[in-house]
């Protein structure tokens, strides 16, 4: 992956757009499939990762120079594995009907592949504040993603948005007279595979024509 | 232990709720790994290897280590703050001692798993079954149910690559949307396979 | 040996220091997560068994889930509450049924957990269903069937295009009730 970020705002910008985690580099897809079948878990679970990778990067990077190549893989699973539980057990206990509904997939953020390739290509090479930008972007590119699968899935599966049970907030977007039409199979796993497929064809599409737009 | 109960959580976990068309685990294999029969068993089989030991190890340590230990201190769940570490840990580890076993004393079958070894631990469902026995009180009190649960959930993965990779190798000769190859196709096929194995939602009753 | 500790003192360092640091949000966090794990059970207890003021579980030898005693304000038993479990459709449901204090009327159901088919198989979940069991008969087994209730004759009607889901919980009602209320009948 050639990462020409002369920036750290632009390393930042290339984890939402032109390098975006999901829908370009196509990393970390099982949560993404899993998780957006509604807003609500797909909010929940970009923070958590979001989390992960700002700790992640920060710490690899802080001790990039101490690494020795031979054990680096084990020292960044180690790292991942210890915030996710941190994020895990902050879940728990704050959202914890959320908690439940993510089920195995916030211990997987451990082995997503996301996590582990940014602390490869960026944090265990560049300074702080680089490695940050890129948690940063890429993190709010994953969540980014997460939401626009979900609001599809949502609105047309279950007629309506609803977030934030949990903490007493209950913000609820209705499409009533859609409702009782709602396409139930979109928030079943053929809807995630559909959604997922389309939303990458539509990317696909908007990139080449831009690179034949800019005589790529 | 019934053989009837056995089979239940084999065909379910490979029928009902496979890994990959129920459940969402093992997703980038199985998108980059599906492009011919051959290697997607290979794969599958590498998978599912790894997956029942997997699956038996943690689910010993749980009890075996974790338990105990945290009896001492009077709360047998006390140490269970450690079980994600555990478990990568662990996985890392099996993955590394099955290659170099493998290359030991069964070089041919070392050679035809080739490069899919090492990417086995990064692999979504190995971890994701360890977890999903760790999140069930039924297999929690059983090991057998677990490594059949283990076993299954690779036989499905297996089951769900190895189709992928036939319908792949007919799609090439296709005329796919330029945008729409590679993972795009992929996963259009995938949804109406996912389509296919709700059929058998139901089974267990 | 120096080669080992030259290649591993991060990694062994790093495990001691986040061991503790996990240590740490444990303790720190375990108190509300035990809390919020009861906490549906709890809410669902006073929802099925009204007037219900306060809650002490007791043991029922043969039955290896809760059972509770439910009081009103004045400590008074208000009725009892049983939390089941059996196998839907897709996987695990799992129920709280209210008894009256007598324990010869169903006063209340509530699905706490089910994995069943949104839209369809879910509609369990809803009051409105589950209100059917509210007066039925808990001396007798309910039936489930596809048509509106006969008066008088313990049943419910399934919802629409979820039999099984609907079955499901009927079975688990009063495979629950047939194994608990003999213990509680001799409580009185």
């Amino acid at each position: 992956m050639a990462e020409a970020n002369d920036t750290n705002l632009a390393q930042f910008k290339a984890g939402i757009l032109d390098n975006n985690p999901v829908l370009v580099q196509l990393l970390g897809m099982c949560p993404t499939l899993a998780v957006s079948n509604s807003v609500e878990n797909a909010l929940v679970m970009g923070a958590a990762v979001i989390f992960v990778l700002t700790m992640s990067n920060l710490i690899i990077s802080l001790l990039r120079n101490l690494i020795k190549p031979h054990v680096r893989i084990l020292i960044f699973t180690l790292t991942i594995a210890a915030f996710v539980t941190i994020a895990d057990l902050a879940l728990k206990a704050y959202v914890f009907e959320v908690s439940k509904k993510l089920g195995p997939f916030v211990p997987l953020i451990i082995v997503n592949c996301i996590i582990i390739c940014r602390a490869e290509v960026v944090a265990s090479k560049r300074n702080v504040w680089r490695s940050l930008a890129d948690a940063w972007g890429c993190g709010l590119g994953f969540t980014m993603a997460l939401c626009i699968l979900a609001v599809i899935r949502e609105m047309l599966g279950a007629g309506g948005i609803t977030i934030l049970r949990d903490l007493g907030w209950v913000w609820h977007l209705d499409a009533k007279t859609f409702e009782p039409h709602a396409w139930v199979v979109m928030i079943m796993p053929p809807g995630a595979f559909l959604t997922l497929g389309l939303v990458i064809g539509v990317v696909n599409h908007l990139r080449a024509h831009g690179a034949r737009k800019r005589g790529g | 232990m019934e053989i009837g109960a056995l089979v239940g959580i084999f065909l379910s976990v490979v029928l009902v709720n496979n890994f990959v068309f129920a459940q969402f685990l093992g997703i980038c294999p199985f998108l980059g790994v599906s492009r011919k029969v051959d290697m997607a068993f290979g794969m599958g089989c590498a998978v599912t290897f790894v997956m029942t030991i997997s699956g038996v190890v943690t689910w010993l340590i749980v009890h075996g280590v974790l338990a105990p230990i945290g009896r001492q201190f009077g709360n047998p769940e006390a140490l269970y703050f450690l079980k994600y570490v555990i478990f990568i840990m662990v996985i890392a580890s099996m993955v590394q001692l099955v290659e170099m076993y493998l290359r030991k004393f069964f070089p041919a079958l070392y050679v035809a798993f080739g490069v899919f070894l090492p990417l086995i631990t990064t692999n979504c469902a190995i971890l994701g079954a360890c977890l999903l026995i760790d999140m069930n009180d039924v297999y929690q009190r059983s090991l057998l149910k677990s490594a059949v649960f283990a076993f299954g959930g690779g036989i499905g993965f297996m089951m769900a690559i190895t189709i992928m990779a036939g319908i792949r190798e007919h799609l090439r000769f296709s005329d796919v949307p330029k945008a729409l190859q590679g993972a795009g196709i992929t996963l259009l096929t995938a949804c109406i396979l996912a389509l296919a194995f709700m059929g058998f939602a139901g089974i267990g009753k | 040996m120096n080669k080992f500790v030259n290649e591993s003192w991060l990694v062994l360092t790093l495990g001691v220091v986040f061991a503790a640091l996990l240590a740490g949000a444990q303790t720190s966090l375990s108190a509300r997560i035990v809390v919020n794990r009861t906490r549906a059970l709890n809410e669902a207890v006073a929802q099925v068994v009204p007037d219900t003021q306060k809650i002490e579980a007791l043991a029922v030898a043969g039955y290896d889930r809760d059972v509770f005693r439910c009081l009103d304000a004045d400590g008074k038993l208000a009725g009892w509450a049983i939390d089941a479990v059996g196998m839907g459709f897709a996987d695990k449901i799992r129920l709280v049924v209210g008894l009256s204090p007598d324990t010869t009327r169903i006063v209340g159901l509530k699905v706490i957990e089910n994995v069943e088919t949104p839209g369809l198989g879910n509609k369990i979940s809803e009051d409105d269903w589950a209100g059917q069991y509210r007066n039925l008969d808990a001396g007798r087994p309910v039936v489930v069937h596809k048509r509106p209730p006969t008066a008088g004759a313990n049943e419910v009607q399934a919802v629409t295009g979820a039999t099984i889901s609907s079955k499901a919980v009927t079975t688990i009602v009063n495979e629950a009730l047939a194994r608990v209320r003999p213990a509680l009948q001799q409580q009185q």
